[in-house]
């Protein structure tokens, strides 16, 4: 965003500038009051948020118009959902344990349904299906790298049999065809964070005029 | 009687808070030098970029879906505002819709970003912001059978039948691709509950470790295609031939990607080195 | 019969939207029964996230009344900075049916919401910088793997790594594109196959952890 110029704005990006210094106070010197101070802020910051977005304004806006409409039945899941807040007693904790059947259900039912095609049928059928004719050598040396890397890595999970003889070598090379794979998550991770914490470094010097907004 | 310490045991009982000073000193420096080197497309940010050229004609409804927070936009918004600018150039009409409370700034940012796109277009003939979703498959399942019973108005409580272009949008089979730009697991349900059952394509735009975990996606066809945390930002803004912020912070990665690879090496050095002097 | 309402019931319930949820797959958008109830569960999940909050809050209230040392001055801050932004949010609702047209309300949204949440998002990449320095050795091969194809991504990801040599992309998109395809592909088919399993538990009534019971309860 541009550089702000009216004075809530500008009030806004210090205050923005120092909450920032005031949690790297923690890594870059050691635990303080102004890390939690700002750390407490953001809490309180991201309650109120959170509730005025999700539950009451989203709330209202999707059970408002259906009840103008005469769905009368819309006032079931409200009171379902405050049946949830029977959790925080112990004697009536049972009360919750309705709604909260309707979300594992949703939930279970929904997934178990999704997963069956994308991330079995799907992921087999890529494993197994060779390169189209005319591939080279390169393309077959991947084939054959995926579909056994594959194999051996879902045989390292399974448990039924002990990893011993033939298996114990499939299981092993399963392992490392694993290792090379988070090998390659923690590259990503890495570019994920650094990303994260330059937005951070550039944002100092922004605000210092250092470095263009 | 004390054993003096080697030169490796020295540089491991170093404080960590030296390390940190040396990477954010050193994250700030491509800000002020910039330092950049040539960016090399990758697959999946060219089938994701090639794909939304050759499937998009203009006016076909696109769902831009922000499931991304404030906290995530140095990674996913690049990437995200390439991909808008992509589309509004092919002439989509797009809905955005989010998953994440802090959503309204999100949008708001992705208009700042593609201001001059905009400004030629108009709110609810080429494109809509419905607002806040819960993060929940069951609320993405439901949105493929009726966006309705989930938004019954737009972010700013204009009845959807009264929107433009809105008007015959209600269902999956009514959109013509989804660009998901997540954090989290919001593309599985995608995945799920729009590609498979209804055939609508879908595309990631998200961080860098999803990059890993969309892979066999990506591979068996399932998704059209990837972007890649800021790197994919950086390519698509390669690609659309607007180098911006993503580009730009390509410096501050390189620079600490050679601090921790020298950290790494540093630190197996300093380990073989000590074992051999226990052995 | 009260047993039955605490138990029975509800896995009758769990069982019952479970098998809906997942014959509708079969019967796509024909099932009006399925649509509503995931209307109903959506609208439950957004009310159930005030419960999170509540909780915290209760928390922070206690830190106030109990006067625990050193942290009941912040936990007054929270509830003041909490109630002032929740108030501002609901004024610009009730007034003009969108939050954000509270100036209040959007700046604090703004500014230090926005600022705190990159920030502490980003406060990991000083952790897994020292990590890299402490934590990655290659003390056998399992591990030799893993920083290896972890060095050459990280050097394939910063363009600098095809400067320093033209090989390291060449491997690194080894690794990006076919490399971690095994291993990534393997936890998608174990986590679906988990996933089948334990929904069928949940269907059958023998997952019982979501509902607060505990073994021989």
């Amino acid at each position: 965003m541009p550089y702000p110029t009216d004075p809530a704005g500008i009030a806004g990006l210090w205050i923005a500038w120092l909450l920032m210094l005031m949690i790297y106070s923690y890594p870059l010197y050691k635990e303080n009051p102004a890390f939690r101070f700002a750390e407490h802020t953001y809490v309180g910051l991201m309650l109120a948020i959170m509730l005025v977005r999700t539950t009451i304004t989203t709330t209202i806006r999707m059970v408002g118009p259906p009840l103008m409409q005469g769905k009368v039945w819309y006032v079931i899941p409200i009171i379902l959902g405050f049946m949830m807040f029977f959790l925080l007693t112990p004697k009536y904790r049972w009360i919750s344990r309705y709604p909260i059947a309707i979300l594992v259900g949703a939930g279970f039912g929904l997934g178990m349904r999704g997963v069956l095609i994308p991330d079995i049928t799907n992921q087999v059928i890529s494993t197994i299906t060779p390169p189209v004719t005319g591939a080279g050598a390169v393309d077959w040396w991947n084939y054959i790298y995926i579909a056994i890397g594959t194999i051996c890595a879902v045989m390292y999970f399974v448990l039924t049999w002990e990893h011993r003889g033939g298996m114990g070598y499939a299981t092993r090379l399963g392992r490392w065809i694993i290792m090379i794979g988070l090998g390659a998550y923690f590259g990503n991770t890495v570019l994920f964070r650094m990303a994260m914490l330059s937005g951070r470094a550039q944002f100092f010097l922004q605000v210092l005029k250092i470095a263009p907004m | 009687m004390s054993e003096e310490l080697t030169f490796w045991e020295k540089l491991a009982r170093i404080d960590r808070r030296v390390f940190y000073w040396i990477l954010f000193i050193g994250l700030m420096i491509p800000f002020i030098r910039p330092i950049m080197f040539p960016i090399s497309i990758s697959p999946s940010t060219r089938d994701l970029y090639e794909g939304i050229i050759e499937m998009v004609e203009p006016g076909d409804v696109v769902v831009m879906n922000i499931a991304f927070g404030v906290s995530a936009w140095p990674e996913c918004m690049p990437a995200f505002a390439a991909c808008t600018k992509l589309l509004i150039k092919e002439g989509a009409k797009i809905i955005f819709w989010g998953a994440y409370y802090d959503v309204d700034l999100s949008y708001e940012e992705v208009l700042r970003r593609c201001e001059d796109y905009f400004k030629d277009l108009k709110y609810g003939e080429d494109y809509v912001y419905l607002g806040y979703y819960p993060y929940q498959e069951a609320a993405v399942a439901q949105l493929a059978s009726s966006i309705r019973s989930i938004f019954e108005t737009d972010n700013y409580g204009t009845p959807l039948d009264e929107i433009p272009m809105m008007k015959n949008v209600d269902k999956a089979t009514d959109i013509k691709l989804v660009l998901s730009g997540d954090t989290g697991d919001v593309c599985d349900y995608y995945i799920r509950q729009w590609r498979i059952p209804y055939g609508v394509p879908v595309a990631e735009i998200g961080i860098a470790m999803l990059g890993s975990s969309y892979m066999p996606f990506y591979k068996s066809g399932v998704l059209f295609g990837m972007s890649v945390g800021v790197r994919g930002g950086a390519e698509l803004e390669k690609l659309i031939g607007e180098p911006g912020e993503a580009t730009i912070r390509m410096g501050a990665i390189n620079i600490s990607h050679i601090l921790v690879i020298i950290a790494v090496v540093l630190a197996n050095i300093g380990y073989f080195a000590s074992r051999g002097r226990r052995r | 019969m009260a047993e039955v309402l605490r138990r029975e019931v509800v896995y009758l319930i769990t069982a019952i939207v479970t098998i809906l949820m997942f014959i509708e797959f079969f019967f796509i958008g024909t099932w009006n029964v399925a649509e509503e109830l995931r209307t109903w569960a959506t609208i439950i999940a957004n009310i159930s996230i005030a419960l999170g909050a509540v909780r915290l809050l209760a928390e922070h209230a206690k830190n106030v009344q109990r006067r625990r040392a050193g942290v009941w001055p912040f936990s007054i801050w929270l509830w003041i900075i909490f109630l002032v932004t929740l108030l501002s949010g609901l004024a610009g609702y009730v007034i003009k049916q969108d939050a954000m047209t509270n100036p209040l309300y959007n700046w604090l949204f703004t500014w230090p919401y926005t600022s705190l949440g990159q920030t502490l998002y980003a406060i990991t990449g000083f952790y897994i910088f020292s990590a890299a320095y402490r934590a990655f050795r290659a003390r056998n091969i399992d591990a030799a793997l893993l920083l290896i194809a972890g060095c050459f991504v990280i050097l394939t990801n910063a363009p600098i790594g095809g400067v320093i040599w033209s090989g390291i992309p060449v491997i690194g998109r080894w690794f990006l594109d076919y490399g971690q395809v095994p291993g990534m592909r393997c936890f998608l088919i174990v986590a679906a196959f988990g996933m089948l399993a334990y929904g069928f538990r949940a269907l059958l009534g023998r997952e019982r952890g979501f509902y607060g019971e505990v073994a021989g309860e």
